[in-house]
């Protein structure tokens, strides 16, 4: 059994998974949004290419855990539109969570930085796995 | 409500369908809202699209579906959690049932639970057969009434003989109440216990389709979980065999 692509892709997924409910929160932390125009703050500077259904299962599950508040609002144009805001409890856990992302990050960035050492053995177990 | 080409219309509502169906084991509630709030997405998406390309119609729409995803994309892991509320949205007993026989025997017992699972499910199986075999005989025994019944009073002669040769042999307390009544009224006895008869059957057929959707859910969750161990115990070997593997192909290791 060989890591594939397939294997990759599937830790990307894994990866973003957290952080882009993370993100939303972070977004739905500053204004309230409906799902597109969430989803257009997400993307906008163009640095993640993000499958845009992805985000309503997301919503989804802070909506049923009490994260978030909906309410629909009647649009001047089209049908009437869902937007999403933090709740209180959401705002609190938002809070957590980013002091966790940010301990997380720092711990991949010293990673990167220790690898640059002269640890060859650590080196070759990186090269063979791939 | 909004300003879509007839060819637009059809690709959102062919999307709109395909969506529906995946979510079909979600409550119907919460389904339509998300269906209202994928379909506002769609709108407004293919509104911005407009105002920025001057590529037709259909391949605007067609733009806006793919950014937005497969459908199995869309409702990805929505599926399990409301298979999982359905239990105590639809208050069916035989869902919290399954919920409690998987709480039981499922997730601590192993492999030992996958076999009393299957025992259960076995059994339940076999309850509901057996609910149908007597549901069958209760219509058998209401239709023969009938017939017994339309006979006694359309065909006093032909009811005789058949007590004459046998065929319907009354004793005790039944012939006791038989011979206080009139032809007249055997016939009609016969007929509204038919009726009862019927009347159970019909019932049991009407209760049946809770128990068989009952069964198929917990065979769909039992499935489910097989499949979750399936690939939890292929992580645990795997990586394991992969690493055997690399260690004898790496050169001077």
């Amino acid at each position: 059994m060989r890591y594939t692509e397939d294997g990759r892709d599937n830790r990307v997924v894994q990866l973003r998974k957290g952080i882009i409910e993370l993100a939303v929160m972070a977004v739905l932390y500053r204004d309230r949004h409906y799902g597109y125009s969430l989803v257009r703050v997400l993307t906008e500077d163009g640095t993640i290419s993000l499958k845009e259904g992805t985000i309503y299962p997301i919503l989804a599950r802070l909506d049923r855990d009490g994260l978030v508040r909906s309410e629909w609002v009647e649009s001047d144009q089209g049908p009437p539109r869902k937007y999403y805001a933090l709740s209180p409890a959401g705002r609190r856990l938002f809070s957590q969570l980013s002091e966790e992302l940010d301990l997380l990050v720092s711990l991949v960035k010293n990673d990167w930085a220790a690898s640059e050492s002269p640890d060859t053995s650590g080196k070759k177990l990186l090269i063979r796995k791939r | 409500m909004n300003n879509y080409s007839d060819a637009v219309e059809k690709i959102v509502e062919s999307y709109m369908d395909r969506l529906k169906t995946r979510l079909r084991p979600v409550p119907a509630r919460e389904r339509d809202e998300f269906l209202q709030e994928i379909r506002s997405h769609i709108y407004e998406s293919y509104l911005q699209v407009a105002g920025n390309t001057e590529s037709d119609d259909v391949t605007r729409i067609l733009e806006v579906l793919g950014k937005l995803g497969e459908p199995s994309e869309v409702v990805a892991d929505r599926l399990s959690e409301a298979m999982m509320n359905s239990g105590t949205r639809r208050k069916f007993p035989l869902h919290i049932v399954a919920g409690v026989l998987i709480a039981l025997f499922g997730i601590p017992l192993g492999f030992g639970g996958v076999a009393v699972l299957a025992g259960v499910l076995v059994a339940l199986t076999g309850i509901v057969l057996s609910f149908y075999a007597t549901m069958a005989v209760v219509f058998l025994a209401g239709t023969l009434l009938l017939v017994l019944g339309l006979t006694r009073i359309y065909e006093p002669a032909v009811w005789d003989k058949l007590l004459t040769y046998g065929v319907v042999q009354m004793d005790g307390p039944v012939a006791a109440l038989f011979g206080q009544l009139t032809p007249l009224g055997q016939g009609v006895l016969m007929l509204i216990l038919a009726g009862v008869f019927v009347i159970c059957g019909l019932a049991m057929l009407w209760l049946g389709k809770f128990l068989t959707r009952g069964l198929r859910f917990l065979f769909t969750l039992v499935l489910d979980w097989i499949r979750k161990l399936a690939t939890r115990v292929r992580h645990q070997v795997f990586p394991k065999e992969r690493e055997i593997l690399q260690f004898d192909k790496a050169p001077g290791f």
